[in-house]
């Protein structure tokens, strides 16, 4: 009969306001690829911190080698064996690659005879060979800090193997890597379940799931919905059954219409606090009605040429043409005036004020302006009526309506909030820098229809993304970034996805 | 029935928690102060009134010739008027995502500006106190730019460029009080001229000596207007915006240095008026080397006042009590007059607690929703 | 020439013992500006301590003073309990929580000791008088020119400082606490999820840095004040501060900071008396050390690196 290795029998688990997980029960075996496949927010991430001890289920039993167990801290699953890859790495940035991986597991000497020391020369060398074995190439004393987001990965990974871990936890893996990346990291998967580990992969992307999963457990808000064997399902079936209704896979996208070019972009160079140069040499223009997608591994300089665009980074040198106007020395807000518009990718930390209410937060853009303030006092009857337009109108949910205290709505609200305020300018030109990362499909399909909409205008636009799937769907252009530098810029229906995945890794003929 | 449980947990986490908060904060020291007074011996009721009658809001049981129960009232809100302003000062910085610590040090040098160049004049009245007035908001208000520039140009941090500016100034005022202003008998400061000062010394109200304070006219005054700029104008919502989220207001187009040199300098003008009030006032002279507890009073007044404007009005009422109600208190029932501080001090230390208190309040009610969903089902 | 060097070591031993539990905290990611109440804090339980044993081991042991670090360090630990009890269980603000406590300390330790006094000697004085530790020299190397200096006339405490530091630098840097100490400053997250228990080691680190505070106090108290008194809050727990951020929060560079300030006021001093300026002029001197800060942060404040989480409250349940 079926070993389970782990069993989570009826699991339920609830914050306040909202049940994560509800009468869950999933049964894993030894040595297989089971996949946990859900929307953002499904619940996927609380069942998994539970079985590796991070939170404790208000109700159900979870049980690991036959034996039921409690798990009052990560350190209790430890030490059955259960290691994890959260979805937002837990490194310490200023440490080194070996000080990272045993930290909490410390080998510790005694020096002279009595006095503990933890001696990094030794771990430096047994990491050295603990990533030779598994086909992991780290160097142990660069800092993480100075190593790709790949190579962070696989520090985590040799983190489980390095507590020995058996059953491993992968959160959302895929997310930040690139296709290539993407193929090396399930063969990495592929080998580790021949050596007998048991892996379970918490992913949206179904594709993944089909390359290397045996069987696939799927929730939708908090509830199992159901169990497949992933070789016979379908990928529509999975789809549907994921979202809970039907979904149209291709976004319409009409012909396009492209007008007379609005941004341009000359030489763009940008450097750092550190002066070290993150943008180099970056050229390229963006007509009326085009969608400009880049597409790059995060921290290459994506972002930096955004925020040099809308002001929020100086150009060290090169200039930025709006409309035929100058604007390189221009502040954010003369920038925004002449007719930038721009979603920012920290969406909390940038985009909104989290304190303030979503009224106020709506009019940030207008605030300083007639008829929402005159001679410096502000106008609250107009900020009222404008926030319950856009509310209205671009369907932001929250609880007690424009009065709402931004930190308490969901992630997905706060972004159309965002989308909304700055759409609602009608500017020339819209960048938009990861606008649906961490969305549930349904917020993703409203932002994605905006956008195309924008376009559809007449708007230039500036889609700066990391999911691949997304530039692809959307883009009119593609400019592909590398260490600072657009390797290739072409029209989109030129390109296939690998075609940009190889130019993301550096590679420049493709 | 479920309503009735949990009656506090409700009050905090209602409409109005920020004010519950501050009241549950005065009724635990009361209660903490209460206890230490018992274990001492002393009859805590007696000691609570006697702190009331130092500050003539209730009658002593004798007044010495001329003075009466106004004479005590106008003394507490001479002391009241800085100590309300400091706490502005406070409010103003902290809105703005700035710990201005250092109130005491702008206090000090703008009341000694004021103090060398006008309270030794001998200049008539009116232009006197306009001057000191004006000199307290200039020095207060160039010092706290000076932070702000610092904080802006330099990523120097406010509270350690203020901790700095507090013993710099500090040290700096006792030297030039030490070898040029000081009175041999006293060994503080010569005592400035009633021309100066912003309070009018024996003024006779109903029969008995007043003190009668334009400070805290001054102090009220600004209340209102702090109030109104937050409340109500472009200005007051960048600067809320530049405190909750430097990056936020950044990308809104607020120009954020220039605004966080304003705050302080708006912080600073408010502790300057502080030490004018406070050093040409109440005390008159000014003791080298000594930055004044007040500096740091404010920040409990800021605080136990949910650090609003309106709300540090009462706040500071409430401390003052305690700070100058201690001398008469003190003889009363015939314990240390220290005591006034550690009560402020315990203030301090529940009004700190008011976040973690809402936090509970809120898991409280939240638990309780989350049982009547479950017993729905 | 000596005494300034003599002056200088005697004045940046218990500064830097102070910075090394100021950077402590801050590296386990608690912002701590309750150094200046810790150490009086810290002072007021040793001179307690000191005050009634003296009654019975007489005036002049110098047993008492080594007790009366002992209970310093522990007087400041438990004092430090609230900074961590308000900071890492109330999640309150930091900076605040240190003002608190500052306060506190101050009214707490003025009040008591007035308290005490009418119990042990009837007066309602709010000074313990201490009197000066004894010096020693150590012989040979302190003949040797101009450093020498530093080698004469030393207060025993400042043997067991140099002492102390070394441990808390191996305890930082070597060792498996200091570690994970050091990586709660930097991502809690990280330690967390590696099985460390973020609050506990906080805890810990905040609690040493009122111990250590406390014997610096307890040293200024048996050295510069030859009392205790509320003058023990004189600022020098915000110079620590000060001399920890100038040294970018290593333990290393900051006992140069202190060395520094320590020489720079001794040096001021002797200065003065040299040039036969009046007395009120070593105020100016005085000033020295913040205004060498001030200056140095201008030039140096870019390059400074704080620890990441420092002033961040750690909440398990945010993801």
């Amino acid at each position: 009969m079926d070993e389970y290795v782990v069993e989570m029998r009826h699991i339920t688990k609830r914050f306040p306001g909202i049940v994560a997980n509800d009468d869950v029960s999933i049964s894993i075996r030894k040595g297989e690829v089971y996949a946990l496949l859900g929307e953002n927010g499904a619940g996927k991430s609380t069942l998994m911190s539970m079985l590796f001890g991070m939170y404790e289920p208000d109700k159900g039993e979870i049980i690991v080698n036959g034996k039921p167990v409690v798990f009052h801290s990560s350190n209790d699953a430890a030490a059955c064996n259960i290691g994890m890859v959260h979805q937002h790495f837990k490194l310490v940035d200023n440490y080194t690659i070996a000080e990272n991986i045993v930290l909490g597991m410390e080998p510790v000497k005694k020096k002279f005879g009595f006095l503990p020391w933890v001696d990094m020369r030794e771990v430096n060398k047994e990491i050295q060979e603990l990533s030779q074995k598994y086909h992991l190439e780290v160097n142990p004393t660069d800092k993480i800090e100075d190593v790709p987001v790949s190579v962070r990965q696989r520090v985590e990974i040799l983190k489980m193997l390095y507590r020995k871990a058996e059953i491993m936890i992968f959160d959302e893996p895929t997310a930040v890597l690139t296709p290539q990346e993407i193929e090396y990291l399930l063969e990495i998967i592929d080998g580790l379940r021949k050596d007998g580990k048991t892996v379970i992969l918490i992913t949206h992307k179904i594709e993944e799931i089909k390359k290397i999963a045996d069987r696939c457990a799927i929730l939708l808000r908090g509830k199992l919905v159901d169990i497949l064997d992933v070789k016979t399902a379908s990928v529509q079936e999975m789809a549907n059954m994921m979202v809970g209704r039907e979904v149209d896979f291709n976004p319409y996208k009409s012909p396009a219409n492209f007008g007379k070019t609005i941004l341009e972009v000359d030489h763009l160079t940008v450097k750092n606090e550190n002066n070290f140069e993150v943008v180099k040499d970056v050229s390229f223009s963006i007509r009326e009605g085009e969608i400009f997608a880049i597409a790059g591994v995060s921290g290459n300089g994506q972002t930096e040429i955004a925020d040099a665009v809308a002001g929020m980074m100086k150009a060290a040198s090169g200039t930025i043409t709006l409309d035929g106007k100058d604007v390189t020395g221009a502040s954010i807000r003369e920038r925004a005036e002449a007719g930038i518009s721009y979603i920012p990718e920290d969406r909390q930390g940038t985009g909104v004020v989290m304190d303030f209410t979503l009224q106020d937060n709506l009019a940030l853009r207008e605030y300083h302006k007639e008829p929402f303030s005159k001679k410096g006092i502000l106008s609250f009857d107009k900020f009222r009526s404008y926030a319950d337009e856009l509310i209205e109108k671009y369907d932001i949910r929250s609880g007690q309506g424009r009065e709402t205290i931004v930190r308490s709505m969901s992630g997905g609200n706060q972004q159309k909030a965002i989308v909304g305020r700055e759409i609602e300018e009608h500017t020339p030109l819209i960048i938009f820098v990861q606008p649906t990362r961490g969305l549930d499909i349904g917020a993703i399909e409203m932002i994605h229809k905006q956008i195309l909409k924008e376009r559809d205008r007449g708007a230039a636009i500036l889609l700066i993304s990391l999911e691949l799937d997304e530039i692809m769907d959307l883009a009119d252009t593609i400019g592909v970034i590398y260490n600072g530098q657009l390797l290739q810029t072409a029209p989109a229906d030129t390109m296939t996805s690998h075609d940009v995945g190889r130019y993301m890794m550096g590679v420049k003929d493709a | 029935m479920k309503k009735k449980r949990h009656t506090l947990a409700h009050l905090l986490d209602g409409r109005h928690a920020s004010v519950w908060v501050s009241v549950l904060a005065v009724l635990l020291t009361l209660l903490t102060a209460g206890v230490m007074l018992l274990l001492m011996g002393k009859n805590p009721l007696i000691a609570f009134r006697s702190f009331l009658q130092g500050c003539g809001m209730l009658p002593k049981a004798n007044y010495g010739g001329g003075s009466g129960m106004l004479s005590d009232l106008s003394d507490f809100l001479n002391y009241m008027a800085p100590m309300l302003l400091a706490s502005l000062a406070f409010i103003v910085g902290f809105k703005a995502g700035l710990f201005n610590i250092g109130i005491a040090g702008q206090m000090l040098i703008s009341g000694f500006t004021a103090t060398v160049f006008i309270g030794y004049s001998k200049l008539s009245a009116l232009p006197a106190r306009i001057l000191v007035v004006v000199i307290g908001i200039l020095v207060g208000g160039l010092t706290g730019a000076l932070v702000g520039f610092l904080k802006y140009q330099f990523n120097i941090h406010e509270v350690v460029s203020t901790i700095m500016l507090n013993y710099i100034i500090s040290y700096l005022t006792g030297f030039f009080i030490n070898n040029h202003y000081v009175d041999m008998m006293t060994r503080t400061s010569r005592i400035c001229s009633a021309n100066a000062r912003l309070t009018l010394t024996n003024v006779m109200i109903a029969g008995v000596k007043c003190k009668l304070p334009i400070g805290i006219l001054i102090a009220v005054i600004m209340a209102f207007v702090v109030k109104f700029i937050f409340d109500k104008t472009v200005f007051g919502f960048e600067l809320k915006a530049v405190g909750q989220n430097r990056k936020c207001a950044k990308y809104t187009g607020v120009h954020v240095g220039n605004r966080i040199i304003l705050s302080m300098a708006f912080s600073g003008v408010l502790a300057g008026l502080a030490g004018v009030t406070y050093y040409l006032g109440y005390t008159n002279t000014i003791i080298p080397k000594t930055l004044v507890g007040m500096g740091y009073d404010s920040i409990s007044v800021a605080l136990l006042g949910n650090s609003s404007p309106i709300g540090s009005i009462f706040a500071s009422i409430i401390v003052s009590i305690f700070q100058q109600g201690a001398n008469y208190m003190s003889s009363m029932v015939n314990v240390a007059k220290e005591i006034a501080s550690l009560i402020t001090g315990i203030l301090l230390l529940y009004a700190s607690c008011g976040t973690y208190m809402k936090m509970r309040a809120h898991m409280v009610i939240q638990r309780d929703i989350d049982r009547e969903e479950e017993e729905k089902k | 020439m000596t005494k300034v060097f003599t002056d200088g070591l005697s004045f940046a031993m218990p500064l830097l013992i102070m910075a090394i539990g100021a950077i402590y905290s801050e590296k386990s990611g608690v912002t701590n500006l309750a150094i200046e109440g810790f150490q009086g804090f810290g002072a007021f339980i040793g001179s307690l301590i000191a005050i009634i044993l003296m009654g019975t081991m007489g005036q002049s042991s110098q047993a008492v003073l080594y007790i009366a670090m002992a209970f310093a360090a522990v007087g400041g630990g438990i004092y430090a309990c609230l900074h961590a009890l308000l900071c890492i269980r109330f999640k309150a603000n930091q900076v605040i929580s240190g003002v608190v406590v500052n306060i506190l300390a101050v009214a707490l330790t003025s009040f008591c000791t007035s308290l005490a006094n009418t119990k042990i000697n009837g007066t309602m004085s709010n000074k313990f008088i201490l009197g000066v530790s004894t010096r020693f020299t150590i012989p040979v190397i302190s003949r040797i020119p101009w450093v020498g200096g530093l080698f004469k006339n030393m207060y025993p405490f400042e043997i067991i400082i140099i002492v102390l530091v070394i441990f808390f630098w191996y305890l930082m840097y070597k060792t498996k606490f200091g570690m994970r100490l050091r990586a709660c400053g930097e991502n809690p997250q990280a330690v967390d999820a590696a099985g460390g228990d973020v609050e506990k080691t906080r805890w810990a680190a905040v609690i040493i840095s009122g111990a250590l505070s406390g014997i610096g106090g307890i040293c200024f108290a048996y050295s510069l004040l030859a009392n205790f008194s509320p003058s023990i809050y004189m600022g020098y727990g915000y110079l620590a501060i000060a001399a920890m951020i100038f040294g970018n929060w290593g333990i290393g560079t900051t006992a140069i900071v202190c060395m520094i300030f320590g020489l720079a006021k001794s040096g001021g001093y002797q200065l003065c008396i040299f040039m036969g300026l009046p007395s009120s002029y070593s105020d100016l001197f005085l000033m020295l050390p913040y205004v060498l800060t001030m200056i140095l942060l201008i030039f140096f404040s870019k390059k400074n690196h704080p620890p990441k989480a420092a002033g961040e409250a750690w909440d398990k349940g945010k993801r």
